[in-house]
């Protein structure tokens, strides 16, 4: 090799050694004589010892020396380090080569490459760690105001605890009362443009909304749906250098899910946003992802729209993406934020723009095929296969470098320019509440926007208000449908069922009502009522001389309260009755999705003497495995299959048998079985062939308000 | 003399830098300059029952930027994982560092609460933390500002390694 060559190959700030055994080396280049500090005298020709003079190269060696062995033809580096030469430092960077039949040993200076990085990743991390800090802040005063807030009885009025956080807390925070009225600003809120000479003549807080409604579509969809948000807001104040403000909203409900109040928490974030204007990149892009950031997607958005071409705009949204950073840490969010933006990226095309706008939110235009957009319909479809060709990809697991995986569902809200709107803010807050609606859209997790999309979300919105109301105007009843023991026809029990009785008159079905509720929360409100309801009317019965047990339905979302048990435990004391006499019943996905806080529970349950069924045997995931290992006592045959049970078929069909294997089941097991949805003669007497104990259903009785099961015979035909 | 390596890891920002800095040298700087890559600072000890010579290996945070690599580990006798009070995820960050260390190499792990001299700001209750410090030998509030605990953590370190 010649230094002629060094020069072309631009390997001229090296020092290059030819690998003669173990740790030794001969000295065939040296660019100049910045190595000679580290090893006295070397100059070409003389041989060198890499020794513990050098820990971070003879550390190397341990990848070197191997791979010069294997006479690879890649080229393996070392990474980047430092040594200090009379107090200033030396950045290194070393590699190993192989030039059959010789290996060399290459040690890089660096100076232009390091200074580059340098700045780069100074400027990022500083990003990292000023956003990280901010957040943090927000995340933090929001849990303290919120466990404050719910604290505290009044609503009006501030107690003490609440005033103090407030007055230290080192970010902005307004407490608005439900109509948006400022109860308490703090300090820290007041002194935020207090660095600038302009007179602000109204209230921060007013100024705050304003300027969210002036720059975010979301804005009256937050306040309606009472949803929490968090995002940028800029204040421009012409000449001077304007403000960016990081905000977040947050809703304080009650347990009735009722809006006690809300929390405007502030920080300016000028500073950052000013560290991102020195790098084009990182001003328009997330560093995160790589992929175009929501101001830039925005300024790209105007220009696809000025070009006039149709295209279709849409939201994709992580369900719960909070709880994967809860559970498994904000790297690992991180990382499936990553491997989601290329999942999406590999699925666009070069045309199409991709960009995250929010923490766990994406955006996409979508292009359309010339040839296909003639007919409208053919629009939707294009947009329809795209949309399941996302959902597709992403309901692959995401594979962690940890060796965990993780899932996600992602919610798609889409809206089409020109036809939904031209006019790039509407097209956003169309957008916007469709990806809302998905949310509500268990099965598909999409939907397009439509003005029956807006007047949905209005009933919706009607309904849970008019739930509310409910529940503080005592709208609710409780019916009660017994279950026979099917040897005697003997009342042994009876299933405690919800009904909803409008001011009107009018009943609502709880399938009309019960999903919205498990959505909003409001079951859990609900299901209290229910339980202390329940446990009024038992005593009412056992005073009347029936006694008999009482069901009563728990959903998910009841579960994971933690004051469930204890709520059960007053109720049953508050209207002394028989713990013995009470069961809930439960769904078998509720066993499957939290065992182990169902398993806590149904023990707990146990020592108070409850007993517990298992409601829609046979439709969820019917495992052996939590029959025998929690304490369950009865389960309850799904009435899709007993409603098959017909003459016609004369237990011949697969439900007929899926019967007969539960009940036998059942009693290998030594629980219960109550069959319900029994209709007709045929499907009794096929019942009482198979051993049945019980059953419930129209044939019997329907269920009835408490003053008409008081008057049912203790026995039935 | 026997020659001890130990590695100083953690989350980006956190100071582990400085707190190599406040002990070799005695200096601290309030400005926030990144590592890049590796730095080997060495370091006699001779207050052990024999005298020991850290090699103190300064390595950059771990981050979005930057992931962890388990080369840097290979060899090293000891880990310090250093956290910032003022900042709750650099402590999640650390704990997960923590996992890494431990999965390819079973050696002592002592962990620093960094910036000591300010106001404590992460959320972590006093039961949170005793819980996570189990894992670890043990751990020290230090401060590369004042000094506090640094000189200690280091000494600790040199003792377990040469008992």
């Amino acid at each position: 090799m010649v230094t002629s060559l060094f020069t072309e190959l631009g390997l001229i700030d090296c020092v290059i050694f030819k690998h003669i055994g173990a740790h030794e080396f001969e000295v065939i280049y040296k660019a100049d004589s910045w190595f000679d500090p580290l090893i006295q005298g070397v100059s070409a020709g003389h041989n060198i010892e890499i020794d513990n003079n050098f820990p971070f190269l003879l550390d190397f060696m341990q990848d070197a020396i191997p791979h010069w062995q294997a006479k690879a033809a890649n080229v393996i580096d070392s990474g980047i380090w430092t040594e200090t030469i009379q107090g200033h430092p030396l950045r290194l960077e070393a590699q190993a080569i192989n030039n059959p039949p010789h290996s060399y040993l290459v040690v890089h200076r660096l100076k232009d490459k390091f200074e580059k990085k340098q700045q780069t990743l100074q400027l990022a991390r500083e990003l990292l760690l000023s956003n990280d800090q901010i957040t943090a802040r927000h995340e933090q005063l929001e849990k303290r105001m919120a466990d404050l807030l719910n604290s505290s009885s009044a609503i009006h009025t501030l107690e003490q605890p609440i005033i103090q956080a407030l007055e230290q807390a080192e970010i902005g925070v307004a407490v608005l009362d439900e109509r948006l009225q400022m109860l308490k600003g703090n300090p820290a809120l007041q002194a935020l443009f207090s660095d600038t000479s302009v007179e602000i003549k109204q209230p921060i807080d007013r100024l705050l909304l304003e300027l969210f409604k002036k720059q975010y579509p979301e804005y009256e969809r937050i306040f309606a749906t009472h949803s929490p948000w968090s995002g940028e807001l800029c204040w421009l104040n012409p000449p001077e250098q304007g403000k960016w403000l990081k905000v977040s909203i947050y809703p304080i409900k009650d347990g009735l899910r009722h809006i006690k109040n809300w929390i405007l928490s502030v920080s300016d974030v000028t500073q950052v946003k000013f560290l991102l204007k020195r790098n084009e990149k990182l001003s328009h892009y997330d560093v995160l992802t790589d992929l175009p950031n929501r101001q830039y997607f925005w300024q790209q958005l105007e220009d696809r729209a000025l070009r006039g071409k149709p295209f279709f705009l849409l939201y994709l949204d992580i369900e719960k993406f909070k709880r994967v950073n809860e559970l498994h840490g904000h790297a690992t969010g991180d990382q499936v934020l990553i491997g989601l933006a290329k999942r999406l990226s590999s699925l666009t095309r070069m045309d199409d723009l991709i960009a995250r706008i929010g923490g766990a939110e994406f955006a996409v235009v979508l292009g359309l095929d010339d040839l296909n957009t003639q007919h409208l319909h053919n629009e939707y479809n294009q947009c329809k296969a795209f949309i399941r060709e996302v959902i597709n990809a992403c309901s692959l697991p995401f594979y962690l470098e940890s060796g965990g995986r993780c899932e996600i569902q992602l919610n798609i809200g889409a809206t089409s320019f020109p036809k939904d709107s031209k006019n790039i803010e509407e097209l956003i807050k169309f957008a916007d509440i469709a990806v809302s609606a998905a949310k509500n859209s268990p099965e598909t997790h999409t939907a397009f926007y439509s003005q029956k999309l807006v007047e949905d979300a209005l009933k919706r919105v009607q309904m849970e208000n008019a739930l509310q109301t409910a529940i503080t105007d005592n709208e609710f009843e409780l019916f009660f449908q017994p279950i026979i023991n099917l040897s005697s026809g003997q009342v042994i029990k009876a299933e405690a069922l919800i009904r909803w009785r409008k001011i009107d008159g009018a009943l609502v079905s709880p399938t009309d009502f019960i999903p919205l509720a498990e959505q909003t929360g409001l079951i859990v409100p609900i299901g209290k009522w229910v339980i202390n309801q329940a446990c009024k009317q038992m005593k009412v019965l056992s005073e009347a001389g029936k006694i008999i047990k009482i069901s009563v339905n728990l959903s998910p979302r009841q579960i994971a309260d933690r004051q469930l048990f204890s709520f059960i435990k007053q109720s049953l004391n508050k209207h002394k009755v028989n713990p013995c006499q009470f069961e809930i019943e439960l769904t078998e996905g509720v066993l499957i999705d939290d065992y182990d806080k169902v398993q806590h529970l149904l023990s707990e349950l146990r020592t108070l003497g409850i007993s517990v069924a298992i409601d829609d045997f046979g439709t969820g995931y019917s495992s052996l495995a939590y029959l025998q290992k929690l304490a369950i006592d009865h389960i309850k045959i799904d009435r899709s299959f007993v409603m098959s049970l017909t003459a016609s078929n004369q237990g011949q069909d697969s439900d007929s048998a899926i019967v007969l294997a539960v009940i036998a089941m059942a009693k290998s097991l030594n629980v219960g079985v109550i069959a319900e949805g029994v209709e007709t003669d045929y499907q009794k007497r096929f019942l009482q062939e198979c051993n049945c104990p019980s059953a419930q259903g129209f044939l019997f009785s329907k269920p009835l308000p408490i003053e008409q099961f008081l008057r049912l015979p203790a026995q039935l035909p | 003399m026997i020659q001890k390596k130990i590695c100083i890891l953690g989350a980006s920002g956190v100071g582990k830098t400085s707190l190599i800095k406040q002990y070799v040298e005695g200096i601290f700087s309030e400005k926030y300059l990144t590592s890049i890559g590796v730095k080997i600072d060495k370091k006699i000890i001779d207050s052990t029952a024999q005298p020991v010579q850290l090699m103190i290996w300064d390595i950059e945070g771990i981050d979005r930027y930057c992931g962890f690599q388990p080369k840097y580990v290979r060899g090293a006798s000891g880990v310090i994982i250093v956290t910032d009070t003022t900042r709750s995820q650099s402590l999640v960050e650390g704990i997960e560092i923590f996992k890494l260390v431990k999965e390819v190499a079973d050696i002592p792990c002592i962990l620093a609460l960094n910036k000591a001299d300010l106001e404590t700001s992460w959320h972590w209750s006093e039961k949170e933390l005793s819980e996570l410090k189990q894992d670890f030998v043990t751990c020290f509030d230090t401060s590369a500002k004042s000094g506090q605990g640094v000189e200690q953590m280091f000494t600790y370190m040199a003792q377990i390694l040469t008992e």
